[in-house]
């Protein structure tokens, strides 16, 4: 059912335009015209690649200037002749040393003429000035070098980069027919530049990339009826019903332009460096300092990653996720030869990652980059992520029909990813707040892998794919190893991924039924900080623009409704249910443990965990206190179970204080039965516990006796240094903010200030000489921000007015702001 | 004509489709737009921060209509959009010289 072969249609119409031409030159040039002049065909005309409505560029040669004037009349009823007979002429007049010269404001001109080809006219003055022009391109090939390459950059550009548009332009796309001219100009400009000449063989011979862009263009002029390069959706449907020998699903032969669009971009691109590489300016000085980067593994060299032994990399599912965590730790890409190397082993790859999948931490590492969109675009393009992840293959180059949506489905995903490390690492004006979010967020990991699993589902299960995106994301974090409470957080996110957009749109953020019926879906603060961050990167893959500014000033607003009725929560909103089944024994001594303690900390804490705490408390009961350090990864966490006493969390932070330790995060609250749970996670800025483990025990036991009494914290301040204060320079201004209505029975204080050793001690003593109680702390740090919310009481109730300013300015005062 | 350009908020864009689509109004023009109208905005709250909120997003909604058919459709939309609320909105309501189908030069209310 094929349409006509299109190179004997392009043949075809060159032939009769060049009839035309001729006869039209016959007539009103040949003999009645003296001076000499050629007509000669360029572009596309010039390489017989006429397609049926493209415009027919002619370059009239004339021996002399001076002959010009005399050209006008027989041009113009010449030209109007063309026109009559339906051709659109694009012509220009000029002279062998005029095209001999250079012309940098009209580098097109130069360019067309890599593609000259005799129509009539002077036989001996085509052919002396044919004989001219190797030495003028060879001359002037670095001006043309430079700005074929800054052209072709620009309109990459102007499409984001990518060949995966859901309605692509098939001769000006990334991937697209432009490519193939470029890699024909540059073997012209470059010609001892083997692999150019080799790129092209394998993109224009038989079934090739241009065998099948070729097609689909002259049927798309074919269609409209004139110039039409836009690949849209009807056109798709139509295409995929004629060009194919046998009709196809349009998603499917969309695959098939996707992979030609794939492989010709590849090498426009590899042709595109080389061209640049031939500058030798600064821009060559900057990229080598990267070459020490290299590892035993890995080379850099002109910002690509070579690998040093392929076929011991190659080997191994790890060495091969190591070799993109390094490209994504560097932002770098692959060298041409190593992605060679790596798509010719794709098949032992593949069975690597079947028979030996990569560690959690592997993954974990791959995912933890800075660059990590990068490393897996990477992947994609080597056919690496598909081997990794097998659901992959189900949204590879997937075209999704949808109004808003520019990418496939894949390139969304990627681009969602890239849009987080964007985030990271800069901002701009609107998006500062979602920056400073970002950078709170210590399981990027995490929200990188939900973001590359989320949308599986629209290859799985297209009418429903979030089901889709579950069932592959459960299949993929166990075959990652991802831990228990990681595989729960990932699928929460893919899971809920389309409520905020809902609500953002749908629902009135002024009612505070909203804002509860948020935080029954996003049960704590951080499900809600990630999977605000992924509605922020997949509204921005949707398109450039799809991020505006109202969208983001509606998601912020949002996220911090959502915050505000979470931390109002964390007070009010107590475990007083069964939780665990109810014929279980243990239940019962789990569930009095459990009795009053935040909904919060029955969320954010495993079956085990709880457990373990349990245990601790029953060991507290026995000894007055149980105190555990443990380390998880660069940070400490203290785990403390006692009974309540006055200025207890003031108590355990003047400890850490004291031995120099950094507060960062910390969890406190207690129980119906006054058991008191503080989980304070630190940092040894000193290295004090590395480098000197038994100083664990030591602060262990410090904790111990300050708990029961033995110990005073006052004498153990006193032996150190005084902690910094606020310096004049300092770049956050503490801030206090206290609500009554948060909480029924509490009062809410808000702290945002300036971190530091010993701060925390200070807020919590401030707050205990005020004689207050404290019920529940949340603690943050966020860079060099310190962020802490408290719920405290006085007398058993919430603070009177005066009380409330006084202990503002006492806050005050111990932030260090007089 | 009349040009009918209603201010609403957003959660009840749909509210509005819906309602105009029962009267056989298909043809709109929705934009998201930022504003403010007595009210100045209001405060919220952020990590313990007030702030103010100058500029509430908020959906425009237009579309022309012929004299006839000016006070049924904007007591619709006013029916649909409105919560009670402050910040429910406004309609302004403007004269349309000529309306002009692209298409086929189909002009005044045969362009609707």
């Amino acid at each position: 059912m094929r349409e006509q072969d299109p190179y004997q249609l392009l043949r075809g119409r060159t032939e009769s335009v060049d009839s035309l031409v001729r006869s039209a030159a016959l007539e009103y040039f040949k003999g009645k015209f003296n001076p000499p002049y050629v007509m000669a065909a360029v572009g596309g005309y010039g390489r017989r690649e006429l397609f049926p409505y493209s415009d027919v560029d002619l370059l009239v040669l004339t021996a002399n200037e001076s002959d010009v004037p005399a050209f006008r009349e027989p041009l113009s009823e010449f030209l109007r002749v063309l026109w009559d007979a339906g051709l659109r002429i694009s012509h220009s007049v000029r002279t062998p040393s005029e095209c001999y010269r250079l012309h940098e404001d009209n580098i097109e001109l130069h360019i067309s003429l890599l593609d000259l080809r005799f129509i009539e006219g002077y036989e001996e003055l085509f052919r002396r000035f044919s004989q001219g022009l190797p030495e003028s391109f060879r001359r002037h090939a670095p001006v043309i070098l430079r700005h074929l390459v800054s052209l072709t950059r620009n309109r990459h550009s102007k499409y984001n980069n990518t060949p995966y548009h859901l309605e692509p332009n098939v001769k000006e796309s990334p991937g697209g027919i432009r490519d193939i001219h470029l890699l024909r100009w540059l073997s012209q400009l470059l010609p001892q530049q083997e692999f150019l000449g080799e790129s092209l063989a394998e993109l224009t011979g038989k079934d090739s990339a241009q065998d099948f862009l070729f097609a689909v263009r002259c049927f798309l002029h074919n269609s409209a009826k004139r110039d039409a390069n836009l690949l849209t959706f009807d056109m798709q449907d139509e295409a995929a019903r004629v060009l194919p020998t046998e009709p196809t699903q349009p998603e499917e032969w969309m695959r098939t332009y996707f992979k030609h669009a794939r492989r010709v971009y590849q090498c426009s691109l590899r042709a595109l460096e080389y061209a640049e590489g031939q500058d030798t300016s600064l821009l060559r000085q900057f990229r080598d300092w990267r070459n020490r980067l290299s590892t035993p593994e890995f080379t850099i060299s002109r910002e690509r990653v070579f690998l040093r032994s392929p076929g011991v990399t190659l080997r191994s599912a790890d060495a091969v996720l190591q070799l993109f965590s390094f490209a994504g730790r560097h932002g770098l890409q692959l060298s041409w030869d190593a992605q060679r190397r790596i798509r010719q082993e794709i098949r032992q790859i593949s069975e690597s990652f079947r028979k030996q999948p990569p560690s959690w931490n592997a993954w974990r590492d791959l995912f933890g980059q800075p660059h990590t969109a990068l490393a897996l675009a990477e992947m994609q393009e080597t056919g690496v992520l598909t081997a990794a992840i097998s659901p992959w293959q189900s949204i590879d180059s997937l075209v999704v029909r949808d109004f808003y949506h520019r990418y496939t489905v894949d390139e969304h995903t990627l681009v969602a990813i890239g849009v987080i490390d964007q985030l990271l690492a800069a901002t701009n004006g609107g998006q500062q707040r979602f920056h400073e979010l970002a950078l709170e967020e210590d399981q990027l990991p995490l929200l990188r892998l939900a973001l590359l699993l989320h949308d599986l589902g629209k290859g799985i299960t297209p009418g429903d794919h979030i089901q889709g995106s579950l069932s592959a994301a459960r299949q993929v974090t166990q075959i990652m190893g991802t831990p228990q409470e990681g595989q729960t957080a990932v699928l929460f996110l893919i899971e809920r991924h389309l409520d905020l957009s809902l609500i953002m749109n749908g629902r009135d953020l002024e009612d505070p039924a909203t804002a509860r019926f948020l935080t029954s879906q996003v049960p704590t603060q951080e499900d809600l900080r990630r999977l605000t961050l992924l509605t922020y990167a997949d509204i921005s893959a949707v398109n450039p623009t799809a991020m505006t500014p109202w969208r983001l000033e509606q998601l912020w607003r949002v996220y911090a409704l959502g915050l505000e009725q979470l931390t109002r929560e964390l007070a009010s909103d107590r475990i007083h249910e069964e939780l665990f089944d109810g014929n279980d024994p243990s239940s019962e001594r789990t569930l009095a443990f459990l009795d009053g303690f935040p909904k919060r900390y029955a969320r954010t804490h495993s079956r085990e965990q709880i457990e373990h705490h349990l245990q601790l408390a029953v060991q507290s009961k026995k000894e007055g206190v149980a105190v555990e350090i443990s380390q998880e990864g660069g940070v400490y966490l203290m785990t403390v179970l006692t009974h309540d006493k006055p200025g207890l969390f003031a108590s355990l932070c003047g400890v850490l204080a004291s031995f120099g330790m950094n507060i960062v995060k910390g969890e406190a609250s207690s129980n119906a039965e006054s058991c008191i749970l503080d989980l304070i996670r630190f940092t040894d800025p000193l290295y004090t516990l590395e480098l000197n483990p038994e100083e664990v025990n030591r602060l262990q036991w410090t904790v111990e006796c300050v708990v029961r009494g033995s110990v005073q914290v006052s004498d153990l301040l006193r032996r150190r240094r005084p902690a910094r204060r606020l310096a004049n320079d300092a770049t956050i201004v503490p801030c206090v903010r206290f609500n009554n209505e948060a909480s029924d029975h509490a009062t809410l204080i808000d702290f945002v200030g300036e971190d530091r050793p010993g701060l925390l001690y200070d807020l919590a003593s401030a707050i205990s000489a005020a004689g207050c109680n404290l019920e529940v702390a949340m603690i943050d740090t966020e860079a060099h921000k310190a962020i802490d919310v408290f719920y405290v009481t006085r007398n058993g109730g919430k603070l009177e007015e005066n009380e409330v300013e006084q202990l503002r300015a006492n806050l005050l005062r111990a932030a260090g702001q007089t | 004509m009349k040009k009918i350009e209603a201010i609403i908020q957003p959660h009840k864009l749909d509210d509005v489709k819906e309602a105009l689509k029962a009267i056989g109004i298909d043809g709109l023009t929705i934009s998201e737009v930022r504003g403010h109208g007595r009210q100045k905005g209001h405060k919220e709250v952020y990590r313990g921060m007030e702030y103010q909120i100058d500029l509430l997003p908020k959906i425009k909604v237009e579309t022309v209509v012929t004299d006839a058919r000016l006070d049924e459709v904007t007591r619709a939309l006013s029916a649909a959009a409105r919560t009670g609320k402050i910040g429910d909105g406004k309609i302004f309501i403007y004269d349309v010289l000529e309306a002009v189908r692209i298409r086929n030069d189909d002009t005044g209310e045969a362009a609707l």
